[in-house]
């Protein structure tokens, strides 16, 4: 099913709370814009993934929780958490 | 005597040697005539009988065979013989290294089309067509005719034939309008696709996908047990059903091999090729190194199950390296089949930063960066003057997708099947080079770009014209 901006903005806001145990009303979004991405899994690899090498049109999404800034990215297809704590996840 | 007699006796005797030497002469035209051709009508040859009638009659009529049968596996010597026979005909030879194929020649003589014709109504055979005769082409002299496709969108494919469209470098291509008047691919070369499986129904596709042979058994694996690979190999599921739910293998299928002069989208770099879709990505674009290594296993068990795949394009990657991944790509190696990989799109340098698989050090492997249509390096590709070999067009590419679509599409993995299809062009011509000789030919055949100076090993952009000169 394809995934909205506002559905993968949500998705990431609901994610964040449950990595931080806080509330998900506690989640600020920053900004969300359009963006680019390298590769198929949105410059986001997890480990032992490998992703076709095609420009993929996406939504680059900021986040804030904590004092602390988190980057989320997504495209019609999938939601991903950006080197959270060094390491990216597939939500 | 008188002198008027002598002159009679003289001019007699004249004549007489000139009749027996032309007599003579005569002979030995007509036993050469005799010996090159030999008419004989229909109703003389039937009273054949002896042998050395029968040999004779061989002899008259042995020129080539008239029509090549494919009789369907199971169809018995004896039964075909029977059939021939009843026909009139004979069984010329069985053809090496294409199962159930048979050569008649007609003994009647008659037209090829109904002879043809004779055979496809028959419920034994599989196929019938003329034996073609083939000519060495005349003597080419000067430069190739460009050839031009009659598909529609193929004024918006600059890859192939760059005239300036949309703000581009006229001449900004890969010259494969040259290198149509050599070769537009071959059915014979089958190009592994390892990607997010294929749309094998796409009406610009269909008719250059591989199918497994019916002669073929179905795919082994020691653990999944069979999978019947009518249509290609799905890892990610371990079915036989490699349907592509992105896109993005089809759109690199189409580079290599969409049906070139068929009134429809687009031409490949191959008109005829034979695409065999491998999925291991899903419906995001992304997929597991096992799966991909179990893809390529598969590649390699066909291979050597008899199928002429010899490419393997490969339009995906990541920073991780895999030992094992490495390993079953030098066993592709080992068995003669190409690796092309995608250099990666993070616009860094593969030399200190490596993208696998495209920076295995393995000699199949064939890493491809990307240009624009001004020959330009893409601003989004990867590079590198020690790990980055090659470069081919990757931006603003016009492909097929799914559901009969075509888009345009932009990365290196789109100039990693530019590169795998002029390596199948490459082995359409030349059928039993080996991997290394096809990997230093495309490294051979480049053209030299300011821009990739220092940021490939080759300096230049693919020219399937020069590999195939």
């Amino acid at each position: 099913m394809s995934i909205s901006k506002d559905g993968a903005v949500e998705n990431a806001r609901k994610d964040l709370a449950k990595r931080l145990e806080i509330d998900a009303a506690d989640v600020k979004e920053r900004s969300v814009e359009d963006s680019d991405f390298p590769d198929m899994s949105l410059g986001a690899a997890e480990d032992g993934e490998m992703s076709g090498q095609m420009i993929t049109p996406g939504w680059r999404i900021r986040l804030e929780a904590q004092g602390q800034t988190f980057e989320y990215r997504a495209d019609k297809n999938q939601v991903r958490a950006y080197k959270f704590k060094g390491k990216n996840y597939r939500i | 005597m008188n002198r008027n007699n002598i002159f009679i006796h003289v001019a007699l005797a004249l004549v007489l040697i000139l009749v027996a030497a032309f007599a003579g002469q005569l002979n030995r035209w007509r036993k050469e005539w005799k010996s090159h051709v030999r008419i004989v009508p229909a109703a003389e040859k039937k009273q054949a009988t002896t042998a050395d009638e029968i040999a004779l009659s061989e002899t008259r009529y042995f020129s080539h065979p008239e029509v090549l049968v494919k009789f369907k596996s199971g169809v018995s010597r004896e039964r075909i013989e029977a059939l021939t026979s009843r026909l009139n005909d004979r069984i010329e030879d069985r053809i090496e290294n294409a199962a159930g194929w048979k050569s008649i020649d007609d003994l009647d003589n008659a037209d090829a089309a109904a002879i043809v014709a004779e055979y496809a109504q028959l419920p034994e055979v599989e196929f019938a067509e003329p034996n073609f005769e083939i000519k060495l082409p005349d003597a080419i002299e000067g430069p190739l005719v460009p050839i031009l496709p009659r598909d529609p969108q193929f004024n918006d494919q600059w890859a192939l034939a760059n005239s300036g469209q949309r703000g581009g470098k006229e001449g900004a291509d890969i010259s494969a309008t040259l290198a149509w008047a050599t070769t537009t691919g071959s059915e014979d070369v089958v190009v592994a696709v390892l990607d997010s499986g294929v749309d094998y129904t796409h009406e610009d596709l269909a008719q250059n996908m591989w199918v497994r042979p019916s002669d073929m058994d179905p795919y082994q694996d020691n653990e999944l047990g069979t999978i019947d690979d009518l249509n290609g190999y799905n890892a990610i599921d371990n079915t036989s059903d490699p349907m592509d739910e992105n896109g993005h293998g089809t759109h690199c299928a189409g580079i290599i091999g969409a049906e070139g002069e068929n009134d429809l989208g687009i031409a490949g770099v191959n008109w005829k090729v034979r695409i065999m879709p491998l999925k291991f990505m899903n419906a995001g674009g992304f997929g597991t190194t096992k799966d991909a290594i179990e893809a390529i296993n598969y590649v390699i068990d066909r291979k050597k199950a008899g199928v002429n795949v010899r490419i393997i394009s490969a339009s995906w990657g990541s920073t991780q390296r895999s030992r094992a991944l490495e390993d079953v790509i030098r066993t592709a190696y080992e068995n003669d089949i190409l690796f092309v990989a995608a250099a990666g799109n993070a616009s860094t340098n593969n030399d200190r930063a490596p993208h696998f698989p495209s920076s295995y050090n393995v000699p199949n492997v064939i890493s491809v960066a990307a240009l624009d249509r001004n020959d330009e390096l893409a601003k989004f590709s990867n590079y590198g003057s020690k790990s980055v070999a090659i470069a081919a067009p990757g931006v603003e590419i016009l492909s097929t997708w799914l559901a009969n679509q075509y888009e345009e599409k932009s990365g290196t993995s789109m100039a990693t099947p530019v590169i795998a299809g002029v390596a199948a062009l490459i082995v359409a011509e030349n059928p039993r080079m080996s991997v290394d000789d096809l990997r230093k030919r495309l490294m051979a055949s480049t053209d030299p770009i300011v821009a990739l100076k220092g940021k490939t090993t080759s300096g230049g952009r693919i020219s399937a014209a020069k590999a195939l000169e």
